[in-house]
């Protein structure tokens, strides 16, 4: 192997990294904070804490999984590398979540697209959702200072033709449109970043805080699934916790117990509220899990008579936020145009059909693009986003009905897609539904469009993004955690990761992440040795 | 990806299509007629999956070249289907092993995809005639099974190297 594996060989000079399948029965760890999760907030956490002299265990349910396992093969990295082997969705099926599970979170699977949070929603949150101490410009220092620590700038290399499809039509039509910054050092171009970066370009988790802790003596225990928190009175004793078996699907390998004075939780949406209902964690007010919101995607194929090989290159590159906040930051549904990469079997997923029909749209791949809108939830009182519930085996699932207000967001974002794709020169285009044929120019295209039917199953919807389920908030009416991130009931308790949001982003949220943990992970710091040094 | 399926959902839908059957008897069929053991060399996939899934398979796929060509295609498929169903969680394997109970069993097979022998003796006719049936249903248990099927077979399909000559696509870079 010409690359090196920094991670291996960290762990070779003795970091601290165990395989809870290999641990005792019953082993007990202790620490000054434990920290559940691995992704954007618990790898940011991890290394501000330690950093302060805070002694920390980690704790993740994914395995390890480092450059040297990543192989650029869609299957393998699906099975191993994202919740539910990438089979999660919401409770009736209506959308599809990719989110990633393995050391490091979605940040090792993640497309590295790095925006800072929208100054409109930041505003949003502190009117609406009573959120204070977050505004743009306090935020300000601590996105420059993890832009820095992961290497974020604007893509300078050349985009693929894929995104250059999406740049070239929204020039044609005089859209917004803007490079993007991406979370690489010396990035090889490959396009592979949603199945783990062979080379250690990405600046993930894995490659960055994580590593930053381990150095300064953190345990990280791998492998684990963090099953309920021990709670006593008002205060959070400790995460019980039990190992996974080989292939991730069910926890039932050896009993662990981690104790410490502070409980970071890092699971992200959907894990963390899962976890606190678990725990029966206290909920007055009936809000935990609530308001989780998606980004859900639509997406339209189109075909070109050039090839187009979207499944090589820096996956995304090229954005539009054209659509974004015209019709103002609570009205109709507002999205993000971007791409996805390309490979196949994630397209033979997007692109449906069956028989003659599906195997000539598979057959036409090297000659595809495809466009996504990432629709802005949570701003609107239509847009309540899902609610997180347990299923008779404790797993959580979400909850998120589809309505009309989405719908009538998806079919704006088809009819912007189709534009922009025939505006690029595409020869036809497809909207994602099962329903859709290839139309072969815009104004059939647009007559299709309005003829579909918007009906669960029908639209074909992802999702890479969750967020919210703990929302923050000064108002314990209305919020599961403070706007520090402290649990409004349970004193020694932090939520620390997306499932903070009180809507979604509207921009791919893994910089908003890391600024907002950074910023409250160090408040946390402070506090934690005023307390230990008065 | 694959499909949410709850025994009471599937009542609901029998009632609903007017199915001839008594709530006895899907009860019953569902909680005692299916294998649960995995096939010999499977993790999840039952005896019984695999020869639905094979009769499936090339009509869900369309005449791919390599498919017909390559003699373990078929097989190669469902064993990457295998692989993928394992790391799912229980939930939703139990969800896709109960879509495949509910093709497999006579007393619902035959009214909801209207196939009256058994699936190694399709036609592809039927076949396709059942998944359309399916896509545009105005049952969303229907519809759902329909995409759960054509994504679990179409994205282990294309998991496979062989599968993507047809495509145009070269292939991973290798590092």
């Amino acid at each position: 192997m010409p690359v090196a594996d920094p991670f291996l060989q960290g762990v070779a000079r003795g970091w601290r990294v165990l395989d809870a399948a290999r641990l005792d029965e019953g082993k007990v760890f202790e620490a000054d904070v434990i920290i559940v999760g691995t992704g954007a907030g618990g790898g940011t956490s991890a290394e501000i804490l330690t950093r302060a002299g805070l002694s920390v265990v980690l704790v993740e349910e994914g395995s390890l999984k480092t450059s040297s396992d990543f192989e650029n093969d869609e299957a393998k990295a699906y099975a191993e590398l994202y919740q539910e082997g990438a089979a999660r969705m919401t409770k009736d099926g209506g959308i599809s979540i990719l989110q990633g599970r393995t050391v490091g979170g979605s940040t090792t699977v993640n497309w590295t697209s790095s925006f800072r949070t929208p100054e409109s929603s930041l505003n949003h949150w502190a009117e609406a959702h009573a959120v204070t101490g977050l505004d743009a410009e306090t935020l300000a220092p601590w996105f420059e200072r993890m832009e820095a620590r992961l290497g974020i700038a604007p893509w300078i290399v050349p985009p693929n033709p894929n995104n250059d499809v999406l740049r070239a039509g929204c020039e044609a039509l005089g859209w917004h449109w803007s490079t993007i910054p991406r979370n690489v050092r010396g990035c090889w171009n490959l396009g592979y970043c949603g199945t783990g970066c062979p080379t250690n370009a990405k600046q993930s988790m894995l490659l960055t805080t994580l590593p930053a802790a381990l150095e300064k003596g953190a345990t990280l225990i791998h492998r684990a699934r963090a099953e309920r928190l021990i709670v006593e009175g008002e205060r959070v004793l400790g995460v019980s916790c039990r190992g996974m078996n080989a292939t991730l699907s069910r926890a039932d390998g050896p009993r662990l117990e981690l104790r410490g004075r502070h409980v970071v939780l890092a699971g992200g949406g959907i894990n963390t509220p899962g976890l606190l209902l678990r725990s029966k964690a206290p909920d007055p007010f009936e809000r935990l899990g609530r308001r989780t919101f998606l980004h859900p995607v639509a997406l339209t194929v189109a075909r070109f008579d050039q090839r187009i090989d979207g499944y090589y290159g820096a996956p995304q590159s090229v954005h539009s936020d054209h659509f974004q906040w015209r019709e103002g930051v609570t009205g109709p549904l507002g999205f993000k145009l971007e791409v996805p990469p390309m490979q196949p079997c994630i397209m033979a997923a997007l692109f449906g059909g069956h028989g003659r029909e599906g195997l000539a749209r598979m057959g036409r791949l090297s000659h595809s693009s495809v466009a996504i809108a990432l629709m802005r939830d949570g701003f609107h009182p239509e847009s309540q986003g899902g609610q997180v519930v347990l299923r008779k085996d404790g797993s959580p699932v979400l909850d998120y009905p589809l309505n009309d207000y989405l719908f009538d967001g998806v079919r704006r974002a088809y009819l912007a897609m189709g534009e922009l794709q025939f505006a690029a020169g595409a020869e036809a285009v497809m909207p994602g539904h099962s329903q859709a044929r290839l139309s072969r120019d815009w104004p059939d295209f647009r007559a299709q469009v309005e003829h579909l039917s918007y009906a669960l199953h029908d639209v074909r919807l992802a999702s890479a993004h969750v967020m919210g389920g703990c929302a923050m908030g000064d108002d314990p009416r209305h919020a599961v955690v403070d706007s520090r991130g402290c649990h409004h009931q349970l004193e020694n308790l932090s939520v620390l990761d997306g499932s903070l949001f009180p809507t979604s982003i509207g921009a791919n949220p893994q910089l908003s992440i890391y600024a907002i943990v950074a910023c409250l992970a160090s408040r946390l710091a402070e506090e934690m040795n005023s307390q230990r040094h008065p | 990806m694959p499909v949410m399926l709850s025994r009471r959902e599937l009542l609901k839908l029998g009632f609903g299509a007017s199915l001839t059957l008594t709530t006895v008897g899907v009860t019953a069929s569902l909680a005692g007629c299916s294998s649960a053991q995995p096939a010999a060399g499977f993790m999840v996939l039952r005896d019984s999956d695999l020869v639905l899934l094979t009769a499936l398979l090339p009509t869900v796929i369309g005449p791919h070249p390599a498919l017909q060509r390559e003699e373990n295609a078929a097989e190669a498929t469902l064993r990457q289907l295998d692989r993928s169903l394992a790391a799912m969680s229980s939930a939703i394997q139990k969800d896709v092993q109960e879509l495949l109970d509910l093709l497999n069993l006579p007393l619902t097979r035959v009214p909801l995809t209207g196939v009256w022998g058994a699936w190694e003796k399709a036609s592809p006719a039927q076949i396709d005639a059942f998944l359309v049936r399916w896509r545009d249903s105005r049952f969303d248990l229907l519809r759902q099974g329909y995409k759960a099927l054509n994504q679990l077979l179409s994205m282990a399909w294309y998991a496979l190297p062989m599968a993507w000559a047809e495509t145009g696509y070269p292939g991973p870079p290798r590092v």
